[in-house]
């Protein structure tokens, strides 16, 4: 079985840091696999890199085996990957639904971004449909500036949802939500998994734990180690370097 | 028949010489007006649209104190202590208003924008429109290896060299200097330094105000005064600013030799007319491969 | 731009209020041109349309800085392409209306396409001060070119009919080419509204409130802003095509940093992010320039007061200003649509 997304080798250097070294791990289709590691570990150069956020200095990144190295982030999104951000990156003075919307427009022909707004049927029925799932319905014509914290968060996923990606990169869904709030998303999280492929970063061990079907460990920009949960947590130098600081 | 080395020899003293002496007099003034405009920008990240119309300001005060008797040099001491207190006003007043929003590039371009139109019909107002010319302080010319120049034209490219030298061992040699570098490097790490960021904020305004106010004393005997005068001189300090990289000291100097002499000498080739848009080309040029321009700025040089 | 204190355009009742403005206006200006016209007067007339045609001009500042968040201070470049080309083609091509229009068109395109790649290597302040630079090198360099009648411009641009077919308005009549640029400033708004309202407009403004995010939603940003700034310089050369028609010459002051400067004080004090603001804002500049210039020159002071007023206080312009005094008199009935 082909990995949904596949990394090999991949490195970026922003002078002489070594941010992201020669990474390399699968993702296998319609699981959860999770990157770990302490702070300045690489996981968010990692993510940018995979989401064209960044050009890598080396390395390859596939989709579905198709090759898709630093592509730019729009042609990554029509390929079929999404991504969330760690601190929220929203349209904070556009309305909810006008968020929501934005983010569904990608399932419209081009002609459609010059007819009036309401023909685009089916990138309305997406963001209403995920008003729903989200429970935003209520929050709809809020800016999404007034949201709360926690709210925003949601938004953020939903926003990244929108296009129905086949790969989900989440970067830390959970940051900063309460203790409800989390075990809400972790299920939200768990569910999306039989639709979609997902790469999560998370600081909640206990979520990483309970959600993934494989983990990977950073460290110093390169992988320590990787395997099923469990097999992880029992790995002596993640310990070290990783549970040991927790 | 004369030698092909003694017309060199001749071009080079009779129009070549000529030519850059003058574009090296122009170039000075011009930088004394960009090294106030980039270091208010690599401070506070303000474009001062209103910076040509403190240069007319300047040369004003020093026409109307010349009216009334003052020496042309204790002008220039005193004219950019005037203003001092209108800079420090004018950055109290205007640009900490909008100084902690998002977009206060912006902001603060159209505010000073909005303010320089004001200055400009007040010196009409005050002074009316037309053209003045103060008095040469210094007349005569000078013959050096053979080449004419006016004193006043002499004086004033050693006496601004000498004044663009002060200003780069103040920023980089002096305690003061380098809190305000400080600020410019990290604001926060500044202030929790025990720098007084917000006085160093309009401190350094008014300095560069005051520059203007300076090359205003300077330039009016040799461009006349009259309220727009700012308007053309200013965009020769924006290029210069724009070319040197926003922001930095060094690059003010060097883009400002370099372009007033582009100007000086390809005013020999071509019609004097072109040498503005080739200078505002050359620009544009920058601005597209190379936008921070030719150095870096004042916090991380 | 302005961003963090104007509210999102799109929001429906706030626009419904804009409408609500805007039709106002033009029945308002409707029944003034009638007035005018019943009065038999010509300079008020020949005032108002001047105004009306600088409004095409702020209008298109509007689109890249109320919509796009790109503050361009040489938008009178294409104003001025626009003229120029219109004056060209009237005096020496053919003295028709529609040829002006659709070369100022075929131009400001394909210079329009050349001056955005240039222009849109950059962003923020730099996107200001290259869009200035760009301005100023064409000024110049048309303020020196012989052929373009240098610095006195080109003269003689005759007075042109124009045939619409339902009827033939005659550009030297005051009140007929007053309701003319009327009408096709009441199109463009209608048409930019509309356009501004659609899919591609939301996507400009989303640029505008977070370009970061946007090429994660699949939208390439840099192709947005291209095609904002090709439509911005085709609204501008459409405005400024009309000048030769009203005036009978063109000169290379209409290039200068004052008209684009002007653009931006008016885009400014009527409503950033409105379309009608510029609109109301150029026709209240030009009558406050009128009425304060009979009593004193000094007009630059009054305006230039209330410029900084607008950009401090009052960061939403005169319609931002009466716009949620209309929003509470407007039905509150509304879909998430």
């Amino acid at each position: 079985m082909t990995a949904a997304l596949s990394v090999r080798d991949l490195t970026v250097n922003f002078g002489a840091l070594v941010a992201v070294n020669a990474m390399s791990f699968d993702a296998a289709p319609g699981r959860i696999t999770s990157v770990i590691g302490p702070n300045g570990a690489g996981k968010s150069s990692l993510f940018n890199l995979i989401s064209g956020a960044i050009r890598p200095t080396a390395g390859r990144v596939q989709l579905d085996g198709r090759d898709v190295t630093g592509q730019p982030p729009y042609r990554l999104l029509a390929a079929g990957l999404a991504r969330s951000f760690q601190i929220t990156n929203l349209f904070f003075e556009l309305p909810v639904f006008e968020n929501l919307r934005l983010a569904a427009q990608i399932h419209e022909t081009p002609l459609k971004a010059l007819l009036p707004t309401r023909r685009s049927a089916r990138a309305l029925d997406r963001a209403e449909e995920l008003l729903d799932r989200f429970g935003l319905t209520a929050k709809a014509q809020e800016l999404a500036g007034n949201l709360s914290h926690g709210e925003q968060r949601r938004l953020e996923i939903a926003v990244a949802l929108a296009a129905r990606p086949r790969v989900l990169l989440l970067d830390e869904p959970t940051q900063g939500m309460s203790h409800g709030d989390t075990a809400e998303t972790a299920d939200m999280i768990r569910r999306l998994a039989g639709e979609m492929t997902v790469l999560l970063i998370e600081h909640d061990i206990g979520v990483v734990m309970a959600l993934s079907d494989h983990v990977v460990v950073m460290h110093q920009g390169r992988k320590l180690a990787e395997g099923a949960p469990a097999v992880v947590r029992a790995d002596p130098a993640v310990q070290a370097a990783y549970f040991g600081h927790a | 028949m004369r030698s092909p080395m003694a017309e060199f020899l001749d071009y080079t003293q009779f129009v070549l010489a000529p030519q850059v002496l003058n574009g090296l007099s122009l170039g000075v003034a011009v930088i004394l007006m960009a090294l106030g405009l980039t270091i208010i920008f690599g401070l506070l990240d303000v474009i001062n649209m209103a910076h040509g119309e403190f240069y007319a300001i300047g040369a004003f005060l020093a026409l109307a104190l010349g009216a009334l008797g003052l020496n042309f040099w204790i002008l220039l001491a005193l004219v950019p202590l005037l203003m001092v207190p209108l800079g420090w006003l004018t950055e109290r007043a205007l640009i900490q208003r909008v100084f902690h929003s998002r977009e206060r590039h912006i902001l603060t371009l159209l505010l000073t924008f909005g303010f320089g139109m004001i200055l400009e019909d007040v010196l009409k107002l005050v002074f009316g429109a037309n053209t003045q010319k103060p008095p040469m302080p210094i007349t005569g010319g000078t013959e050096i290896l053979g080449v004419f120049l006016p004193n006043y034209r002499l004086f004033l490219i050693l006496f601004g060299a000498a004044l663009i030298l002060a200003v780069w061992v103040a920023v980089f040699r002096t305690r003061l200097g380098a809190m305000v570098r400080a600020a410019a490097y990290d604001k926060d790490m500044a202030s929790s330094l025990g720098v007084p960021v917000r006085a160093v904020y309009s401190g350094t305004f008014a300095f560069g105000v005051a520059l203007a106010g300076l090359s205003g004393v300077l330039l009016a005997p040799i461009y006349s005064v009259f309220p727009t005068m700012g308007r053309d001189f200013i965009l020769m300090a924006f290029t210069v600013v724009i070319v040197g990289g926003m922001g930095s000291i060094q690059g003010a100097v060097v883009a400002g030799i370099l372009l007033t002499q582009v100007q000086a000498i390809s005013s020999l080739y071509i019609s004097p007319v072109w040498t503005d848009p080739l200078v505002f080309g050359i620009m544009v040029m920058v601005l597209m491969v190379r936008p921070q321009g030719l150095f870096g700025r004042l916090g991380n040089a | 731009m302005l961003i963090d204190r104007a509210p999102a355009p799109t929001l429906p009742r706030a626009r419904d209020a804009v409408h609500a403005i805007a039709v106002l206006f033009f029945t308002a200006a409707l029944a003034l041109g009638a007035l005018g016209w019943w009065a038999g007067d010509s300079f008020y007339l020949r005032l108002a349309t001047e105004a009306l045609i600088f409004a095409g001009l702020a209008m298109s500042v509007d689109i890249l800085l109320g919509y796009t968040g790109l503050l361009s201070l040489g938008q009178a470049l294409w104003f001025g392409v626009g003229a120029y080309t219109s004056a060209v083609i009237l005096r020496d091509v053919a003295a028709s209306f529609w040829l002006a229009m659709g070369a100022t068109l075929v131009v400001t395109t394909l210079a329009g396409t050349v001056g955005g790649l240039i222009a849109n290597r950059v962003k923020g302040v730099y996107f200001a001060l290259i869009t200035f630079g760009l301005a100023q090198v064409v000024a110049k360099v048309v303020y020196n070119t012989r052929e373009l009648g240098a610095s006195d411009g080109l003269i003689g641009v005759p007075e042109i009919t124009i045939p619409l077919g339902f009827a033939t308005v005659d550009a030297a009549n005051p009140a007929g080419f007053f309701l003319l640029v009327l009408a096709l400033v009441a199109l463009l708004y209608a048409g930019l509204a509309y356009l501004m309202d659609a899919p591609f407009g939301r996507t400009l403004i989303a640029i505008r409130a977070n370009e970061k995010r946007v090429p994660f939603l699949g939208f390439n940003p840099l192709v947005h802003r291209m095609l904002a700034y090709v439509l911005a310089a085709n609204v501008a050369a459409l405005a400024g095509a009309l000048y030769p028609m009203l005036r009978g010459f063109v000169s290379p002051e209409l290039l200068f940093f004052q008209t684009s400067g002007n653009a931006v004080i008016t885009v400014i004090v009527g409503g950033v992010g409105t379309l009608i603001g510029p609109v109301v804002g150029s026709v209240l500049l030009t009558a406050l320039r009128s009425v304060v210039g009979t009593w004193t020159e000094h007009h630059l002071i009054v305006i230039g007061v209330l410029f900084m007023l607008s950009v401090v206080v009052m960061p939403k312009g005169l319609v931002g200003a009466v716009r949620p005094w209309l929003q509470r008199r407007l039905s509150g009935s509304e879909s998430p649509r």
